[in-house]
Parts: C-alpha cells; sequence; structure tokens
C-alpha cells in the first residue's frame, strides 16, 4: 500500500476542446510548486496522482491548496490489489490511528466490471470496520468519520477526508497581464484575483528614493513573493519614479498633483505592458476609496491608455477586500507603515472631479515624455519566487 | 573517534558553519536600525523565517526563536499558564518528558498550579483511557513529547489532540520536538505549541525554536523592545537564526531514506546485544531506530561509558540533560528500578557509518565481557 495525494480538477472540465492544455499547464504548475520535494506526478483527464519519497505529505497538500486549478485534494492510500477481504484489512489498519465514534463508508466504482457494486462494496467494508475496531457506529447522515473507497480499473484509492482546493484556473492558460504594484492592501488582492482567473502577472512598483525607503521597495517585494505562491515566479519591473514626482510636485497646481501622478503611472505602465507582452493592465483601484478613484478621476486618469485596465476590486467593500487580503496572507505585510510614492506627497484637497482639459494643460508645464522615456530606460527588474534570494545562505 | 551520542548533541555540519561564518561577517547591522545595513539583516532574518514557516507548514509569525528549546518549554508552558489562568490551573503532562518540563512543573505548583501526570502503557504509549479521566474544564495546557529522549519511543499526537479536544475544546496542546525534528516526519498541524532545539540537527548551539499556532494566548517571560520577536526580545543573532533555518531544511531532506538508513544500523546494534543475557533492550514498537536504549544491569553505565571513550567511542547515559539520575523513561515504561539505573543510550544518525557501528560492536563486546566478569567476582 502506497501513500498518495490525489488531485481533482476544478472548472477545468467544463473546456471541452482545450482540456489537455489546461491540464498540461496544470502539471507544470504543480511540479513548480513542489518543487522543493521529491515527487513524481502522474495525470489523465480526471485525475492528478502525486506520489512522494519524502513523507511530508502535509507540506505538500499545504502547497497544493494554493494552485490554481484544483477543485478537491486527497491524501489516500493505493493499494494494488482489488480484493474485498485485503481492501477491508487495510481500511481497518489504517483506522487503528483515527479516533472516531461514528462512521459512514461510501464507494465509488470507475470500472463496473468490478464483481461487486458500490452499495455492496461499502456494506462489506462497513462490517469489517464494526467487527476489527471497538465501540464505533455506522452513523450515515452525520458520521464522524466518512471512509472512502475508490475502485478503479487495477487499484483501489482508500482515503479519508477531501481538502477543498482553491478553484479557478491554472496560472498562465489566459495570458500575461501587468500588476501596478504598490504595497497597500489593494492591489495584492486583485493581483490574487487576476491570477485565480488564469492570468499570469508580472508587477510594476514605483519607488521614490529617498522620500520612500528600502524597507518599502523590500515590503513590495515581499507582497510579490507573497503572490508568487499562488502561482510561480514573478518579475518585478521597479520604476524609479523620483524626478517625474518633483517635477510634478513643483510645477503642477497641488489639487491636481495625484491626478496627474496617476496619468504618469499609467502612461509608464502601458509603456511596460507592451515591452513584456502583457495584454492587460490589472490594479487594486476601487470606486469611491480616494479622491483618484472617484468614476470622474478613473475616467480622466484611463484616458491616457488604450490597453484594457482589470480592476478585480473595483466593486469590493474595503472590509471585503481585507478578508481576502487576510486569507491570502498579504495583509499583514500590507500593513507594515512604510511610506510609499502614493503617500509621500499628498494635497490638503485633492480634487475629486478633475477635468480632462485642465490636466492636458497642466501636463504642458512639465517635459514627462522624456521622463517617462528616462524611467523606462533604466527601470530595475527583480525576478521573484524563483527559490529563495539568500538561496546560498539559507 | 566513534560518536554515538547523537541525541545528546549533534556536530555543526560544515555548510550549515560555512552560514554562520559568512553571516556573522556579511551582515553586521542591527535588524532593528533604519538604514541600509539593519534593513540587510532584517530582511535575512525575514527570508530565514519564512523559510522555516514553509517547510514546517506554519505562518512566519507562528515563530518565535530561544536560546534553547529548554527556553522554548518555559515559555510554551508558563507563558501559557499565565495567559490562560482565567480559563483554569489545570496542566498534564506525561511520565516520559524531557527533564526540563518536570522543573517548570514544579516551579508552576509551587505558584499555584495543578499538575497531573497521565501514565503509560508497556509500550510507552500514552494510556488514552487515562488521559481522557484527566481532562477537565479548566485544563488549559497537555504538554507531551513527540519522541521521548530516553527510549525514542514516539507519541500519536494526531490522536492525543483529538482525544483532548473531545473533551475540551480549549484545552491546548504543546509537545517537546526536539528528538523528532530531523530524524522522523512531524506535523506542526497536530499540535497548537512545539519546542525545536538547533543543536540536535546539525546547528550551533545557542538557538531553538518555538511554534506558537497564532491562536494560542502567550505571555512574555523576558520584557523588552525590538520589532524582530516581542515573546524574545533583544537583538536577535542574524548568524544563529540563518544556520537554523538551513539547518532544519537540510535536516528535512530525505528524512524517509535516512530513517531507513537508521532503522537498518538499529536492527544490527539490537541483534547484537541480544547475544548477551543480562543486557535489557528498552525498546518498545513505538521506538524510533535513532535511539538506543539498554539496561547493562551489571555494570555501572558511568564506568562502562569512561570504558567506552578510552578506546574513543562515544554514547550516553538516559539523557545528557540528567546524567547520573535513574532514567525516569526506563522506569515508567518498565517499572524495574535496576533496570532504570544501569542504562546506557546508543543514539545514532545518518552519518553514523556501518563500519563504525561494526568497530563499536568489537569493542562493546569486549568492554563488556571485561566488566562483567569483574563485577559477577566481586558479587
Amino acid at each position: 500500500m502506497e501513500k498518495i495525494i490525489i488531485i481533482k480538477y476544478g472548472e477545468l472540465t467544463t473546456k471541452k476542446d482545450n482540456i489537455n492544455y489546461f491540464i498540461r499547464i496544470l502539471n507544470d504548475n504543480v511540479k513548480k510548486a513542489l518543487s522543493l520535494f521529491n515527487v513524481s506526478i502522474v495525470y489523465d483527464k480526471g485525475r492528478m496522482f502525486i506520489e512522494s519519497n519524502d513523507g511530508n505529505f502535509d507540506q505538500i497538500v499545504s502547497k497544493l491548496t494554493k494552485v490554481f486549478g484544483i477543485h478537491e485534494i486527497m491524501v489516500g492510500y493505493k493499494l494494488n490489489n482489488r480484493n474485498i477481504d485485503i481492501i477491508g484489512n487495510n481500511v481497518v489498519d489504517l483506522l487503528k490511528n483515527i479516533s472516531f465514534d461514528t462512521f459512514k463508508v461510501i464507494t465509488k466504482r470507475s470500472d463496473k466490471t468490478y464483481e461487486l457494486d458500490s452499495m455492496e462494496v461499502s456494506r462489506k467494508i462497513g462490517g469489517y470496520i464494526l467487527k476489527n475496531i471497538k465501540d464505533v457506529k455506522v452513523d450515515v447522515h452525520q458520521p464522524e468519520q466518512e471512509i472512502y473507497i475508490e475502485i478503479r480499473k487495477n487499484d483501489v484509492y482508500i482515503y479519508f477526508e477531501k481538502i477543498k482546493g482553491i478553484g479557478g484556473y491554472p496560472v498562465g492558460t489566459l495570458g500575461k497581464g501587468l500588476l501596478m504594484l504598490s504595497g497597500g492592501i489593494d492591489s495584492p488582492v486583485a493581483g490574487y484575483l487576476a491570477m485565480k482567473r488564469g492570468i499570469k502577472i508580472e508587477t510594476l512598483y514605483f519607488e521614490s528614493p529617498p522620500h520612500t525607503s528600502l524597507n518599502a521597495k523590500n515590503k513590495v517585494l515581499e507582497l510579490a513573493n507573497i503572490l508568487s505562491r499562488y502561482g510561480g515566479s514573478i518579475k518585478v519591473h521597479v520604476i524609479n519614479f523620483t524626478n517625474i514626482q518633483e517635477e510634478i510636485y513643483k510645477n503642477i497646481p497641488h489639487e491636481y498633483l495625484i491626478t496627474i501622478m496617476r496619468r504618469m503611472m499609467y502612461r509608464i505602465s502601458t509603456k511596460i505592458a507592451h515591452r513584456i507582452n502583457a495584454h492587460v493592465l490589472i490594479n487594486g483601484e476601487s470606486v469611491g476609496q480616494v479622491a483618484s478613484q472617484t468614476l470622474t478621476s478613473m475616467e480622466v486618469i484611463n484616458e491616457v491608455t488604450t490597453i484594457p485596465v482589470i480592476r478585480p476590486v473595483a466593486c469590493f467593500d474595503k472590509l471585503e477586500i481585507i478578508d481576502v487580503a487576510k486569507k491570502i496572507d498579504t495583509y499583514e505585510t500590507s500593513i507594515l507603515p512604510y511610506e510609499d510614492c502614493c503617500t509621500i506627497f499628498v494635497p490638503d484637497h485633492p480634487v475629486i472631479n478633475p477635468q480632462l482639459e485642465k490636466c492636458v494643460e497642466y501636463e504642458k508645464l512639465i517635459d514627462y515624455e522624456s521622463l517617462i522615456n528616462e524611467a523606462v530606460k533604466n527601470h530595475e527588474v527583480i525576478k521573484i519566487g524563483e527559490g529563495n534570494k539568500y538561496q546560498d545562505l539559507l | 573517534m566513534i560518536y554515538l551520542d547523537y541525541s545528546a548533541t549533534t556536530p555543526v555540519s560544515f555548510e550549515v558553519l560555512d552560514t554562520f561564518n559568512r553571516t556573522t561577517k556579511d551582515f553586521i547591522g542591527n535588524p532593528n536600525s533604519l538604514h541600509k545595513l539593519g534593513v540587510k539583516s532584517l530582511d535575512l532574518i525575514t527570508s530565514a523565517t519564512k523559510q522555516i514557516a514553509d517547510i514546517c507548514n506554519v505562518m512566519p509569525r507562528e515563530i518565535i526563536y530561544t536560546y534553547s528549546a529548554t527556553e522554548a518549554n518555559n515559555l510554551a508552558l508558563i507563558g501559557v499558564m499565565l495567559a490562560n489562568h482565567h480559563q483554569g490551573k489545570h496542566l498534564i503532562t506525561s511520565k516520559l518528558e524531557h527533564p526540563s518540563i518536570y522543573k517548570i512543573c514544579d516551579y508552576l505548583t509551587s505558584i499555584g498550579f495543578e499538575v497531573s501526570y497521565v501514565d503509560n502503557d508497556q509500550d510507552g504509549l500514552i494510556d488514552f483511557d487515562h488521559l481522557k479521566k484527566l481532562v477537565r474544564d479548566d485544563t488549559v495546557l497537555v504538554s507531551i513529547c513527540s519522541v521521548n529522549s530516553e527510549t525514542g519511543v514516539r507519541q500519536p499526537l494526531k490522536m492525543i489532540r483529538q482525544i483532548i479536544k473531545k473533551e475540551n475544546n480549549n484545552t491546548l496542546l504543546h509537545s517537546d520536538f526536539t528528538q523528532a525534528i530531523g530524524k522522523v516526519p512531524v506535523n506542526f498541524n497536530d499540535v497548537d505549541l512545539a519546542s525545536l532545539s538547533g543543536h540536535k540537527f546539525f546547528c550551533p548551539k545557542g538557538i531553538g525554536m518555538l511554534y506558537r499556532n497564532d491562536k494560542v494566548k502567550i505571555k512574555p517571560l523576558i520584557y523588552g523592545s525590538g520589532k524582530t520577536n516581542e515573546l524574545h526580545p533583544g537583538t536577535p543573532s542574524v548568524a544563529l537564526i540563518a544556520s537554523f533555518a538551513k539547518a532544519l531544511r537540510i535536516a528535512l531532506t530525505d528524512i524517509e531514506k535516512r530513517e531507513r538508513f537508521v532503522t537498518r544500523l538499529n536492527e544490527k546494534l539490537v541483534k547484537e546485544f541480544s547475544i548477551h543475557k543480562d543486557i535489557q533492550i528498552n525498546q518498545t514498537k513505538y521506538s524510533i531506530p535513532h535511539i538506543l536504549n539498554i539496561s547493562l544491569n551489571n555494570i555501572k553505565p558511568e564506568t562502562f561509558i569512561h570504558a567506552l571513550e578510552e578506546k574513543d567511542i562515544y554514547v550516553g547515559t538516559n539523557t545528557a540533560c540528567a546524567s547520573g539520575d535513574l532514567s525516569t523513561s526506563v522506569m515508567a515504561i518498565y517499572n524495574d528500578k535496576k533496570r532504570a539505573t544501569s542504562t546506557i543510550r546508543i543514539s545514532i544518525s545518518h552519518l553514523t557509518t556501518s563500519d563504525e557501528i561494526n568497530q563499536f560492536i568489537n569493542v562493546f563486546n569486549v568492554v563488556y565481557q571485561d566488566l562483567n566478569n569483574l563485577t559477577t567476582k566481586e558479587g
């Protein structure tokens, strides 16, 4: 009997024609997620099977619960013998390590030629358990312990628990997007939600040293690192925004600081997106949250780009966003109190309903084209999630 | 030299020492400093902690570095009992714990807490029925080690926790993982708190760790400042933390393969010791193969250890932390005083070679014959 992990695919099964493509990418993603472990993976159209040589199944399951495209994970045992007495003995042996009072046996028989039907198998195995384990009862409605038996063509799978997978599509199946990652609570959540729908992300971060610190940058890299647990390695494009920001601050009426700054950020993001073949921009804007996120602001800011902008949390309440951030473990990092470039030059009264004509007029006051080109040209790329950055030390 | 006392401590591995040296040299900043050097040190600590969290399947904020496993045990038991005293003042532990647990329990008793000791069966396994009876409404914590340091008996923690939680859902389970980690797979999610010691898995001495589930309330035992570790304040040692992370990663790789290898060595030793009719082997079906405890009966263990030492072979008495006393664990399992006062412990690791075991057996047989003849004559 071998211990084994069984994976059921999620929504993929609805992708009739492309299913092989989806499963192949899922297989690649699972391989990457488990690169630290000594495992062998095989798959067919309905299931994926993972065997481990290290025995660290809990860690493996924990990694798998972060891989999009997985619906359910079962840790079970593979038996190469389909004899009912042998199945019974093995089930009883396995149950000796679990404490329970009531149970139910659920059998699935994918091989219909097997000599017993599902009900008969469940009854026989139930009988074995009652005979060999003392003080336990059958309860088909609310059993404390469920016992699953799957009879397949050549072997039998036994498992006691189904762990919910994260769902979604395998990351990468839908192409690439560029996430504007600020270090706040919203943008990592936006990135996570985009990845959930199969988008491979690269991220863009604006730094303004010495106004922003190395701690602030490390915080963003850490957020990218947390996101990379869900979708493999992530590239972080770091733009030095100091010159542009200082120019804006010196020359533009202060109520328009944020609007113009955001327009510059969108322009830069679009250029980077084109360079890396990203089809969409993704960001954490949420309608009404701050002055730059009113509908009129969004319209005026969005005007500088033609690339589609996906705003996954646009219609989430702040508390809903926080819930997701906590669930995906970015919250604690997001709330670390380091200044980012959106918080350093904040006017007392930013405009809530900016006018496009005024933006265009004000922007003539600075030579933004050359500043943007310079920032894009000199930007730094950091690859996150391909092992630890201190790999040689740790 | 033949070293067979790996359960007392291990030599620092070359790779880990390299990390220790390079980190000491290159990361001079105080992790609490604001400047680049400080940020660099903090960043390495954060990465190390994250790596540990990752391989242990816990969250980084659930990891607290300590000086030793003994300190981690103190923080777990005293910290939890003090923080949750409104819930009750009752603590349960077993008769198979590391001596530090008993010292802590004595202290807790002296300040008004109540400690119960759960029985075990002939195989060293916790008596589940007794445990069930001991858990009360005011039981705050149960502390049961994962692997006993003297006999290697391993407890089924998952099941123990199920039993405890069924009786009282608020009761927490702490486990000393010191003798288990790196030898057999452990699951941090089976417990609420766990203690670890670096020097048992080829890391330098001076660093231990407490895993504490995020939901567990705990009162600090020392106070100070520092953002890296509020339950263990003070400037942390970047070099030790990095070494600990690396040593742990290495220790958890290929664990099953190493265990199979150690099992073969253990079987060889058991076979050899069984030839001597006066030697009792204190190993049950739940013992891990890395620890082999035997009772010499007619020979004083100290004499025997020094005799082996003359041949450059090093084994232990019961545990290094309680040398000279009666082996409480052997007593708890076999209830035989002679057996419990004449134990030696041979502890092996994946670094032990078959050749070393063969040489050891040869020397052992000679020394045993000599000393046994002497005592029988005297007797």
